[in-house]
């Protein structure tokens, strides 16, 4: 029982950080029906952010987050206005998608540069004590409860800003149908401006809270984008919810395959199980089908 | 009139002969000149493990930039070549012909990935060129010895037999190990298991952990279980940290014995990240320092001069290390610098010390040309990293 206590604990807190990852890929596909190939390197940049203001610079946990998070979201509208705008100004989904790979391969090449020299794993402190703590019966890692946390309030915040907000619902409109939402005065340039910046803005903060627990290094981003993918297809690329059952899915697949059958299978075993999923529900457990109502 | 043309053309050939041996150093080995001997090296630019090739080749310019500042190495400034292999086989390959036949440099310092170096090692004992491997730890590179290559390097089955004896010298009764399984572990796994055996050890419990897993406590629970209270370690530095963390999570802590893929003791403890969670860790280094030490403080400061983003690295220090067993050798082949006159100086270096390697470096052809034969322990002592016996 112990043993599958720790597998299921592990399995969610390292789920939370592929939920988190998901979270960033999930808001900008609900927007802009583009999967952001460079999510992965908005996250690795965010980490790399708060490395420079905190541990170069000095400046304070908080205002590195802030600064960090401001950054990524800058990154990210330089991303909509230098690729994604001209592009599908052009009507070139798959010019976008290449443009967002291109993306992801500079960004890693200016990390190697800028901070590749440094070390080959970068440490970054954690936002908590580095100690595990007792819960319940086991042990855990106190920040991985933080990000387990922080991906659950960030669902919150998202399933929120969706619901409530006008520019939320101007970014929902958006994504079913651009043209009508275009045709009724949205000013969806701007929509999808914002769109890129949110989600980048999400990977940063997801990188300053996951970083302890990862460590810094130039080619984490594209590691973590492909579990957060998976995860993200798993629960329905529309889906903010299914991100974070996609997440938690993947990471106790993970965990129970590596702990119960074999642990050359943990990297793999989550992705055994979306294929024979994605057969049967196309669109993940919580992904929206493609039929529209009339 | 054909007699006549056939004379005219002797006496030509008479008169240019000597112009043209003029012209031409008696030397005239490909890449060194009066002023110049070049020296190419291969290795990833980017990539996961662009840290074995660029930086150690930063370290290798480190050194040559010393050297050409005190006049060069016989009057001849040294010259870095480098080349992309992207850390594959048809790069390295692709790069050791370019470096040999376009670039014409006379002799190479670097390989960094296993696989690679190893699939370019036909050719480069093809082209002759003198090589001294840095990075790369296959025991094929050198083993059996080739002519023109030699390494400075630990290679893997030294590791892997160090690793196994101090497991024996600690008391171990129940050894497992972890490892990653791309080539780099395999190419430490092999010898491993082989000298395992020539041992009589049966590793109570053998577990996968991949590169960029975030987390390892199934691992942890794996060789828990199997009451393991030695385990070798065949993991990167990132893998490395996890494991021990999760392991000391679930209140697991056995022996921990690392490679040199995690020599840098002091980074270590930062990315494990938990104080006094290294009691148990020890690991093998090429290295004589750290890069905080202060006996680096030249190196360091000649690093950030020449690459001011970059802080010394142990990556960094490998390469100071070859180079300066390079340039020992130039030195020792003398002015008339051809690569037969090269490869006898390798042979000539006997106990000599570097600035950063832990043991000194002897090769011994052509019965050997591993020439660093002194894997170092590095653990911490009442709070301190040392040099353990």
């Amino acid at each position: 029982m112990e043993v599958f206590s720790y597998l299921l604990a592990t399995g969610m807190t390292t789920g939370a950080l592929y939920a988190l990852v998901a979270l960033g890929i999930v808001v900008i596909f609900k927007a802009t029906n583009v999967v952001n190939f460079a999510h992965g390197e908005m996250f690795m940049l965010g980490g790399f952010l708060a490395y420079t203001f905190h541990i170069m610079l000095g400046l304070p946990y908080i205002v590195s987050l802030v600064l960090a998070v401001a950054g990524t979201f800058v990154l990210g509208i330089l991303v909509d206005r230098i690729a994604f705008r001209p592009l599908m100004a052009r009507q070139s989904l798959v010019s976008v998608l290449l443009a967002m790979v291109a993306i992801s391969f500079i960004l890693k090449g200016v990390a190697r540069e800028l901070w590749g020299g440094k070390g080959d794993y970068l440490p970054f402190p954690p936002i908590v004590s580095p100690q595990p703590i007792m819960f319940g019966n086991i042990m855990i890692m106190s920040q991985q409860i933080v990000v387990f946390f922080a991906a659950i309030a960030i669902m919150i915040i998202f399933g929120l800003f969706f619901t409530y907000t006008r520019i939320g619902k101007f970014m929902q409109a958006t994504a079913d149908n651009a043209k009508a939402a275009k045709l009724v005065g949205l000013k969806i340039d701007r929509i999808y401006m914002y769109t890129f910046g949110i989600g980048s803005a999400v990977a940063g903060a997801a990188a300053v809270l996951m970083a302890p627990l990862t460590l810094l290094y130039p080619d984490i981003g594209f590691v973590l984008f492909i579990k957060g993918f998976a995860a993200a297809t798993l629960g329905g690329l529309t889906s903010i919810p299914g991100a974070i059952i996609g997440g938690l899915a993947i990471g106790i697949i993970e965990q129970m395959a590596a702990g119960y059958v074999y642990t050359g299978l943990q990297d793999v075993a989550a992705f055994v199980v979306i294929m024979v999923v994605l057969i049967f529900i196309p669109n993940g457990i919580l992904g929206q089908s493609g039929v529209r109502k009339v | 009139m054909k007699k006549h043309r056939f004379r005219l053309g002797l006496l030509a050939t008479m008169i240019a002969a000597p112009l043209i041996s003029m012209a031409c150093p008696a030397l005239a080995e490909d890449g060194v000149t009066d002023k110049e001997i070049r020296i190419g090296a291969f290795g990833p630019f980017g990539g996961p493990v662009y840290l074995y090739g660029r930086l150690v080749m930063n370290g290798v310019d480190a050194v040559f930039q010393k050297v050409n500042e005190a006049g060069g190495v016989h009057g001849r400034k040294l010259v870095l070549v480098r080349e992309d292999d992207n850390c594959k086989p048809e790069g390295a390959i692709a790069a050791v012909k370019k470096l040999a036949y376009q670039d014409k440099v006379f002799g190479i310092i670097g390989g960094a990935c296993s696989n690679a170096t190893l699939a370019a090692t036909p050719e480069i004992e093809k082209s002759g060129l003198p090589m001294i491997v840095n990075s790369a730890v296959a025991d094929g590179i050198t083993t059996p010895p080739k002519k023109n290559i030699f390494t400075t390097q630990l290679t893997s089955s030294i590791e892997s037999r160090a690793q196994i004896d101090r497991a024996i010298k600690l008391g171990a009764k129940k050894i497992a190990v972890v490892r990653m399984t791309d080539a780099w572990a395999m190419a430490r796994y092999n010898p491993l298991m082989a000298y395992a055996k020539e041992k009589g050890i049966k590793f109570v419990a053998n577990v996968e952990l991949q590169i960029d897993a975030p987390d390892a406590t199934p691992q942890a629970l794996k060789l828990r279980a199997a009451g393991a209270d030695a385990v070798i370690m065949l993991l990167y530095a990132k893998p490395g940290a996890v494991m021990i963390r999760d392991s000391l999570k679930i209140g697991y802590k056995p022996y921990w014995l690392g490679e040199t893929a995690i020599n840098d003791f002091a980074a270590f403890q930062k990315q494990v990240g938990i104080p006094n969670a290294l009691e148990k860790f020890a690991t093998i280094t090429a290295v004589a320092y750290q890069p905080t030490d202060p006996e680096m403080a030249p190196w360091t400061k000649r690093i950030k001069s020449l690459f001011p983003n970059d802080e010394l690295s142990t990556f960094n220090m490998n390469g100071i290390g070859s180079a300066e067993v390079l340039v020992e050798a130039l030195k020792l082949a003398g002015k008339d610098l051809t690569r037969e006159k090269f490869l006898a100086a390798m042979g000539k270096i006997k106990n000599f010390k570097t600035s950063v390697y832990a043991g000194t470096i002897t090769c011994n052809p052509p019965k050997s040309h591993q020439c660093n034969q002194n894997p170092g322990w590095l653990g911490l002592v009442k709070g301190k990293i040392v040099h353990l016996d």
